[in-house]
């Protein structure tokens, strides 16, 4: 099995493909592995079973947590942590990014340079301390041209450079909809470069989903204590 | 008299590109949107040392040319194309090799171009309502009655499989008169 995995993908009825369609795809394009994280408006997806008969690709139900401000998304990430083995964050806003940082449940914050700022180094450290993950959807790489799109790479680029500072893990996702935004992991690692990642980052922050994934599997009594 | 000397002629790759899209493209169409996907993510100074270049695509599969020092430039423009005349599409490349018969024989397939059926058969479920645009394999391309299904994510159809048509009927089918038997079966 590939170890390559796609962190935040999107299924019916959010997107337009179903969790099978998308499975049967990714196993086509090299992933081993794939985490449908539909917005929480959408936290039902269709049919998710039907995944489980495509042999070569593990499917793993998360979910994106969407929330206005800091309070509502402690109490949505706590609650769906225990119902999820992966759970993201809908970032934006700097009060959300912060907030999303500052909280353990949280496995991943994408879309964080949404609210057109980079992030700062406070959120940065929180990140650090908590183990949470940031996202790069590379969807905006493919969907927009011009000025947005440049305005969105020189965002990714600055919140880069502070990972690389701080040694905060990157996730590379497509973001996908349907199966036609899934693209190979080396397309992906291409795109990726041309944001500003070395080869070697890109490709490790297209894995970190799985380490997230066996990290969250394992079962701990309390911080830093593993139940064997 | 040759047009140039051969120590000036410049190294080649070729790729081969798998093209997925929800409807037939033309050739000419789809060399336009590689160009201006380039053009649009690297600038007109690059896309000059690169030259790109669609040689030959059959419908699903493609080759094009570029500079041998440019693969992952390439790679990366052709993964930015998203639509080609507002026909949602994805190009992959799926393998690069120096002489285009190396590519050919290497990674094209020689019955390539699917045949996609397109019956008219409808999908009545809860969930899920509409008409059968394409079967192929496993792969069900579905016109929903509700366009506002696909509206997040700007494509036409929605992807399912025939796993997902089974349960809740007899014919253990899904469909309003039953799948075709064969490949697309749904064996519990």
């Amino acid at each position: 099995m590939s170890f390559f995995c796609d962190g935040n993908v999107h299924s019916l009825p959010e997107g337009s493909d179903s969790p099978s369609r998308l499975a049967l795809e990714a196993r086509r394009l090299g992933f081993g592995c794939l985490i449908i994280c539909n917005h929480s408006r959408f936290e039902k997806a269709f049919f998710p079973e039907a995944a489980s008969f495509i042999r070569g690709v593990e499917v793993v139900m998360g979910i994106e947590v969407v929330a206005e401000n800091a309070k509502v998304l402690h109490s949505r990430a706590r609650s769906a942590k225990t119902r999820y083995p992966f759970v993201a964050v809908h970032g934006g806003s700097e009060e959300v990014n912060r907030a999303a940082c500052e909280d353990p449940s949280v496995d991943l914050l994408v879309h964080p340079e949404e609210g057109r700022k980079a992030l700062g180094i406070a959120t940065i450290k929180a990140a650090r301390d908590n183990d949470v993950a940031i996202g790069f959807d590379l969807s905006p790489m493919i969907r927009l041209r011009g000025a947005s799109r440049s305005r969105w790479m020189g965002l990714a680029l600055r919140n880069l450079a502070l990972m690389r500072k701080f040694e905060v893990p990157a996730v590379i996702t497509s973001g996908a909809m349907s199966h036609l935004d899934l693209r190979t992991p080396r397309d992906l690692i291409s795109l990726a470069e041309v944001v500003g990642f070395e080869a070697s980052e890109a490709k490790e922050a297209i894995q970190h989903s799985l380490k997230i994934l066996d990290r969250n599997r394992r079962a701990w009594a309390s911080p830093g204590v593993e139940v064997l | 008299m040759r047009s140039r000397l051969p120590v000036l002629r410049k190294r080649r790759r070729y790729l081969v590109i798998e093209v997925d899209s929800e409807e037939t493209l033309r050739s000419v169409d789809l060399a336009a949107e590689i160009h201006s996907a380039n053009a649009s993510l690297y600038g007109d100074a690059v896309v000059a040392g690169n030259r790109l270049k669609l040689l030959h695509f059959d419908g699903r599969f493609g080759v094009i040319r570029c500079s041998h020092l440019k693969i992952e430039n390439s790679r990366a423009a052709l993964s930015t194309v998203y639509s080609v005349g507002g026909i949602r599409t994805a190009v992959r490349v799926i393998g690069a090799s120096g002489t285009i018969r190396g590519a050919t024989e290497k990674y094209i397939p020689r019955l390539s171009l699917i045949s996609a059926d397109s019956d008219g058969r409808r999908i009545e479920q809860e969930e899920v309502s509409g008409r059968i645009v394409h079967i192929h394999g496993r792969q069900i391309d579905l016109c929903p009655d509700d366009p506002s299904r696909v509206k997040g994510s700007d494509t036409k159809y929605l992807g399912l499989t025939s796993f997902d048509l089974r349960g809740g009927y007899v014919d253990a089918d899904g469909t309003a008169d039953g799948l075709r038997q064969g490949d697309n079966c749904i064996q519990p």
